[in-house]
């Protein structure tokens, strides 16, 4: 026994010496008489956090009443904590968190009501859509801080050996499906090239449906839409690509891609791909001078709209929060023409701040700045589609149900109908 | 034709040796199976970022960035969140060998009233799915105002754990009475048992307590970074998430780190098991 | 020596090999089943003051919240502001309007069925062949436990690629015998045995128990056992196997408890852990998270904890009860 606690010891502090002796590079801390704030985020990699870190610090040298404390929390547990701290009275002062569920967060009283602090000039800085979701009722629960689009990517180069013209991406779905069929390339039994697959990337069957119903959700004013004639038939459409392929085939490539490592479009495996603007950002650093065009997603026909969808994050402060009037202040600055720039051109992402937006237009040069023109514009046909109080299980029960109709065991229409009863049962 | 001689696969050592390359050849094969998993980690984390974007994904890497490991070392003040990994995987391993192995001497071998009962509460404690004592437990760390401090990371190692107990009380309970009647007709108390031979006698279950414990806290990432506010005192699991981005992972950070991350585990271990082999024989310890 | 066909068979062994007088006194422990100790209120005393660390850990740390979730099953506890009774009704919608609570269950309970048994089996093959002497025996134990000391997305992202249905080496592998492998991750009939299949691949932790179980078993029975002409096979069933029921039971009890509570391969393994494909990743647990945390009805969540706490408790007093046909403690019962 004694052996063992000596050998354990001797270990442990060569343990000690390996990892080494204690670096203090001291972090800046809140001086005396400050107000500190704690600001949760989960952008801790290399990439985002010296960027917020510089608009703290910006913000902590333009003023000495408040100190704001940035910490970096990892996604998903981020909002677990924030909960079980909201529970004890001890929550952060400044929280990020999804743009898609303030509504949900406001009725069980998670979030400060900002309105008192703030009025509609200052709402009237973000864009329409995005600014809708966070006022609930007669309440503002949170500021839009980033948001997204999603847009089509295309190979030029594979445009060109397939006898397509680069400059003329697919604008409806059935040249989508044409494009797609001339952009395949076949050897034997193996694919070598698929032109379009509608589930990869970051577009999923929910909008598709979205985008063929003329833009509609699937719940508008309180009434469920799930079943529409344009939503069944957008699921037939999306199941048919899968026929088309073929079962195996569209499972074991997206299998390889789900390793998040290699993307096949920018590997040429996939000609054309549904993906969010900061896809960009990846085929810059790794596309090797990748030659690609950029447009909305196809229109499901002639009369309609290329209808894409959004999301984003939005700056609150949890409920219980001691500090809400300089947290407040922080947030008004963060929210701001100029850090929304800032952050804008630095990580090539949209912001919710239209001048901001446009300022960071702007900026950019070259490639950077036409893709960011165009997703600038593609805003205009995005939409965010929050979820409901009354039904906040709806893409809950879609999915599954989405899973058994791809199989082909269920009938589009059939599995949209029972979709919709489910949902329907389901009020709150 | 020789009948009085064994033929060469009749002799004890052939039959010895042949047992020994059998079970190597088992052994090797499982091996494969278990290593080739991990390779594609050690492979990821010494390509470049731009190899791991490519496909077909390569088996071996084309050129090794050992300098990963450095980089991604220098990313963050992982040094400091390795020291404060340590101390609270430390605490932690201390607390529950010791506590552990206290409270399942009781639940072996001293009779006491309600012991049957007490027994199943300690099995129902581990029952209840974590999820939703997650915000109570939350709530009353604050009140105790150890949210920000180590404290709900190490204390409650030392008021047991109910899987350790059973353990060792599974174990405790294979150790003949005889062993005890001998030192307490030579007046020992229960403490001095515990220690002089409950202890040595479940050497080897201690020691997997050891192992588990560190293990376990090495590995935690959810009491971490619920209960800690301050980065400054964050541990090695938090610091890998860093490199999950909102758009992009940086995958030979995130693997060259994870294999470092395993590394003093596997050290630990591998410097534990000896005592499999020399092992605590209970009977050829008290009989042979 | 005999070789005894029922479960008893190490009692018989041990007994045999002790000497005359030993063997007596032995029998006497078998026959009354526990051994004479002093007792009495100083023992209790004793009892109470080395159990008192948990004692007080329990009562000060882990019955709040037990009792506080149990109260919240009773109510519409949404975390942040309300807390109001409404009685059974948590419970009467989980049996009789979420369709998604019996789904759930299901899989779990498929789960636990082929988990436990794999794994404990595997484990204890692994322990086996890993105790024996060997060159290079140390590093053969430290490769079999590396799986287990693995955690974190880094793994599970390993695995979506071994499982990868025509690159994976999973598939791979299966083809040399020519077995052409299924879509695994994106078939439903197959998503939870590449669950099962991972699990396997982490029996690391189970082996170190067994590894340490065996270091009790007495080298003389195995001795004598060969001299009376004992094979491999009577050596494992009737001296090894009974030494180790003590440990058998522990890790059938406790990783039946684990199984139950999978959640973070599923979660991480199903996308954004909706618990898909078509809901066969839809553990207990991950049902029981979703309502907690994404739609914050704690309430219902806590009710759903309790019924899990109910079936496993009595799947727990089951086992207990049915160790005493089949667990052999060479200390007596303990009792």
């Amino acid at each position: 026994m004694k052996k063992i606690v000596k050998r354990s010891i001797v270990m442990l502090s060569a343990l000690l010496l390996v990892t080494g002796c204690g670096d203090d590079e001291d972090t800046p801390r809140a001086a005396e008489g400050q107000v500190e704030l704690d600001f949760w985020t989960f952008w801790g990699s290399e990439t985002r956090r010296p960027i917020i870190e510089k608009m703290i610090n910006d913000y902590n040298e333009s003023q000495d009443e408040v100190f704001v404390k940035h910490t970096f929390l990892p996604w998903g547990d981020i909002w677990t904590k924030n909960l079980a701290s909201i529970a004890a009275g001890n929550p952060a002062d400044i929280i990020v968190n999804d743009i898609n569920s303030v509504a949900q967060r406001a009725d069980n009283n998670q979030v400060t009501d900002l309105s008192t602090y703030i009025d509609d000039e200052f709402m009237d800085q973000f864009y329409p859509n995005l600014r809708e979701t966070v006022e609930v009722e007669d309440g503002t629960y949170a500021v839009p801080f980033n948001t997204d689009t999603r847009v089509l990517f295309y190979n030029k180069t594979a445009f060109e050996e397939a006898g397509l013209d680069p400059e003329q991406p697919p604008e409806t779905w059935e040249e989508l499906e044409e494009y797609a069929k001339q952009l395949d390339i076949k050897n034997g039994d193996r694919y070598e090239q698929i032109g379009f697959y509608p589930l990869w990337g970051s577009f999923g069957a929910d909008a598709w449906m979205t985008n063929a119903d003329d833009g509609r959700g699937f719940v508008e004013d309180g009434e469920v839409t799930v079943n529409t004639e344009k939503k069944v038939e957008a699921m037939e459409w999306v199941a048919q690509w899968r026929e088309r392929y073929g079962g195996q085939t569209i499972d074991a490539l997206t299998a390889e891609f789900g390793s998040e490592q290699a993307n096949p479009f920018i590997n040429g495996q996939v000609a054309m791909w549904v993906d969010v603007g900061t896809f960009y950002t990846q085929i810059r650093d790794y596309g090797d001078g990748m030659d690609f065009g950029v447009a909305s997603i196809p229109a499901f026909d002639e009369s309609s709209d290329n209808w894409s969808t959004g999301g984003g994050f939005v700056v609150e402060i949890p409920a219980g929060s001691d500090h809400p009037e300089e947290a407040m202040d922080f947030i008004e600055y963060i929210t701001g023409e100029e850090a929304q720039k800032y952050w804008a051109t630095e990580n090539f992402d949209n912001v919710a701040n239209i001048a901001g937006s446009e300022a960071a237009l702007e900026e950019l040069e070259g490639q950077e700045q036409e893709v960011f023109s165009f997703l600038n514009d593609n805003l205009a046909v995005t939409r965010t589609y929050p979820l409901t109080i009354e039904y906040p299980e709806t893409v809950t029960k879609i999915n599954p149900i989405v899973d058994r109709i791809m199989l082909g065991e269920l009938e589009p229409g059939e599995g949209l109908d029972q979709a919709q009863k489910s949902i329907e049962q389901d009020k709150r | 034709m020789t009948l009085a001689k064994a033929k060469w696969y009749e002799t004890k050592k052939f039959r010895v040796s042949f047992k020994a390359w059998i079970i190597t050849f088992f052994l090797l094969a499982g091996s494969l199976l278990v290593l080739l998993p991990l390779w594609w980690m050690v492979s990821t984390s010494l390509k470049s970022p731009q190899e791991i974007a490519q496909y077909p994904p390569t088996f071996f890497p084309r050129e090794f960035h050992f300098s990963n490991y450095l980089e991604a070392w220098q990313t963050a003040p992982f040094t400091r969140w390795a020291m404060n990994t340590l101390f609270i995987a430390t605490m932690g391993m201390i607390g529950s060998v010791l506590v552990n192995s206290l409270v399942a001497y009781s639940f072996a071998k001293i009779r006491f009233k309600g012991k049957n009962i007490l027994f199943i509460i300690i099995l129902a404690t581990m029952l209840i799915p974590g999820f939703v004592t997650l915000v109570p437990q939350y709530i009353l760390f604050s009140k105790l105002g150890w949210v920000n401090t180590y404290l709900p990371l190490i204390v409650p190692a030392f008021f047991g754990s109910a899987f350790f107990i059973f353990l060792l009380r599974q174990f405790m309970m294979t150790i003949p009475n005889e062993l005890m009647e001998a030192a307490i007709l030579d007046g020992a108390g229960h403490l001095q048992i515990w220690w002089h031979i409950m202890l040595p006698l479940t050497k080897p279950a201690l020691i997997a307590v050891a192992i588990f414990s560190f293990n376990g806290s090495w590995n935690d990432l959810l009491g971490p970074l619920l209960y800690l506010n301050d980065e400054r005192m964050y541990t090695l699991q938090i610091g890998l998430q860093t490199f999950r981005g909102t758009v992009q992972t940086q995958w030979h950070y995130l693997m060259a780190m994870s294999v470092t991350v395993l590394l003093p585990v596997i050290a630990l271990f591998f410097f534990f098991q000896r005592y499999f082999i020399e092992g605590a024989n209970i009977n050829s310890g008290t009989k042979g | 020596m005999r070789v005894n066909q029922t479960g008893a068979a190490g009692k018989t062994i041990v007994n045999e090999m002790k000497s005359p007088e030993e063997k007596d006194h032995d029998l006497s422990v078998v026959k009354k089943g526990r051994k004479k100790m002093p007792r009495g209120k100083k023992e209790n005393l004793i009892g109470y003051l080395f159990i008192s660390p948990w004692l007080i850990g329990f009562l000060g740390l882990t019955l709040g919240p037990m009792l506080f979730s149990l109260y919240a099953s009773f109510t519409n506890y949404n975390i942040t502001s309300r807390m109001d009774f409404i009685g059974f009704s948590n419970y009467k919608r989980m049996f009789q309007f979420d369709d998604l609570f019996t789904v759930s269950l299901w899989n779990t309970i498929y789960y636990v069925a082929f988990t436990v048994p794999l794994t404990t089996v595997g484990a204890i093959l692994i322990a086996v062949l890993l105790n024996q002497k060997i060159k290079g025996m140390s590093i053969f134990r430290t490769v079999f436990y590396l799986p287990a000391v693995l955690s974190g997305v880094g793994v599970y992202f390993l695995w979506m690629q071994m499982l990868s249905p025509s690159t994976g080496l999973v598939n791979t592998i299966l083809a040399w015998f020519g077995i052409a492998g299924p879509a695994w991750l994106f078939d439903p009939e197959w998503t939870k045995p590449a669950l099962i299949l991972m699990k396997m691949w982490s029996v690391g932790g189970g082996m170190l128990l067994y590894l340490a179980s065996l270091q009790g078993v007495s080298k003389q029975m195995y001795e004598a056992a060969l001299l009376d002409g004992a094979n491999v096979f009577h050596r494992f069933f009737y001296i090894t196997l009974p030494m180790i029921t003590p440990i058998i039971f522990f890790d059938i009890v406790t990783s039946t408890i684990g199984s139950f509570q999978v959640f973070q391969e599923a979660y991480v393994m199903s996308q954004s852990g909706d618990g898909g494909p078509a809901n066969s990743l839809l553990f207990y647990n991950l049902h029981m998270w979703n309502n907690a945390f994404e739609l914050f009805d704690m309430g219902y969540a806590s009710a759903m904890a309790w019924v899990l706490f109910i079936i496993v408790l009595i799947l727990t007093v089951f086992h207990l009860y049915l160790s005493k046909k089949w667990v052999y403690y060479e200390g007596g019962d303990g009792r």
